[in-house]
């Protein structure tokens, strides 16, 4: 898998409805992934029809007794692509912690009349 | 929207996130007693061939486990609104309580059958409730191995 950032999941609503869905359960529930989520009924329905259109979400309706029911899966698509973003943004998050590891180590350093300065990859420039 | 690219807590985040996830994992309290019925009801088939009234087979009691396990399977995802495969091998925390499952039920069933054959009907009884305790804890055992898999993010296909 390679390690590599997608324009679409970048939002931090829909990383983390992609997130949350590739944590390994085979469908989560609209109720169950907007508690988790943390967000409102209107930005689910939104972002998710986003992510479906993009072919990275799959969406089946159904009902229990009278109550309807929204089932929430990423497709192989979707996956592939959450995996190599999350693998960017873990990247990201070490490249972070060894600036600050720097950063700390500064004033024992010899070079510390001229900071390091590490800056993380940019969207889109993989 | 917010941007993420240089929020190092974009991912810490979404450990928050899962772990709220997982927490919606807790069976509720019938899915442990429901797991005790099904397993009670597999360790129950090995002497109804015996010791049953004529007419009781073996077959009937398998099949009614097995329409509890599906019940069951259901209810649990309609209750938390996450579904599992509760009994693949695909979650590696859970792994070793599947394993456990099918090894106890195997080792369980065979040691009912020797003890029912040479008449050893309360050594027999004793075995088949220990084993159905055994395989609740299993099974609990599974779910927390399966809650912490979703809370890392390991139980991906």
């Amino acid at each position: 898998m390679t390690a590599k950032p997608d324009p679409l999941i970048h939002p931090i609503t829909r990383l983390s409805i992609c997130g949350l869905l590739a944590a390994g359960a085979d469908w989560v529930e609209f109720a169950a992934l907007r508690e988790a989520a943390g967000i409102s009924d209107s930005v689910l329905s939104k972002q998710s029809r986003v992510l479906e259109d993009a072919g990275y979400v799959e969406v089946r309706k159904g009902a229990v007794g009278r109550r309807p029911r929204t089932w929430f899966r990423l497709t192989a698509q979707g996956r592939q692509a959450v995996q190599g973003h999350l693998a960017w943004l873990a990247q990201l998050e070490a490249l972070s912690a060894s600036t600050r590891d720097a950063q700390q180590a500064g004033p024992l350093s010899d070079d510390h009349d001229q900071p390091r300065r590490v800056r993380p990859p940019l969207l889109g420039s993989s | 929207m917010r941007d993420v690219a240089r929020d190092p807590a974009a991912l810490e985040q979404l450990r928050v996130r899962r772990a709220r996830l997982a927490e919606r994992m807790r069976p509720p309290w019938w899915y442990l007693t429901g797991i005790g019925i099904l397993w009670a009801l597999v360790f129950a088939a090995p002497f109804s061939s015996r010791y049953l009234p004529h007419g009781v087979r073996t077959w009937p009691i398998l099949l009614a486990a097995l329409a509890v396990a599906c019940l069951l399977q259901w209810g649990l995802r309609q209750a938390t609104g996450i579904a599992v495969a509760t009994g693949s091998l695909r979650y590696p925390s859970g792994r070793p309580a599947v394993i456990a499952i099918i090894v106890l039920a195997a080792a369980a069933l065979v040691t009912e059958a020797f003890l029912i054959d040479r008449g050893l009907l309360l050594p027999a009884i004793v075995v088949a409730v220990l084993a159905v305790v055994a395989e609740v804890a299993a099974q609990q055992a599974q779910l927390r191995g399966i809650r912490q898999d979703l809370r890392a993010g390991r139980g991906a296909a």
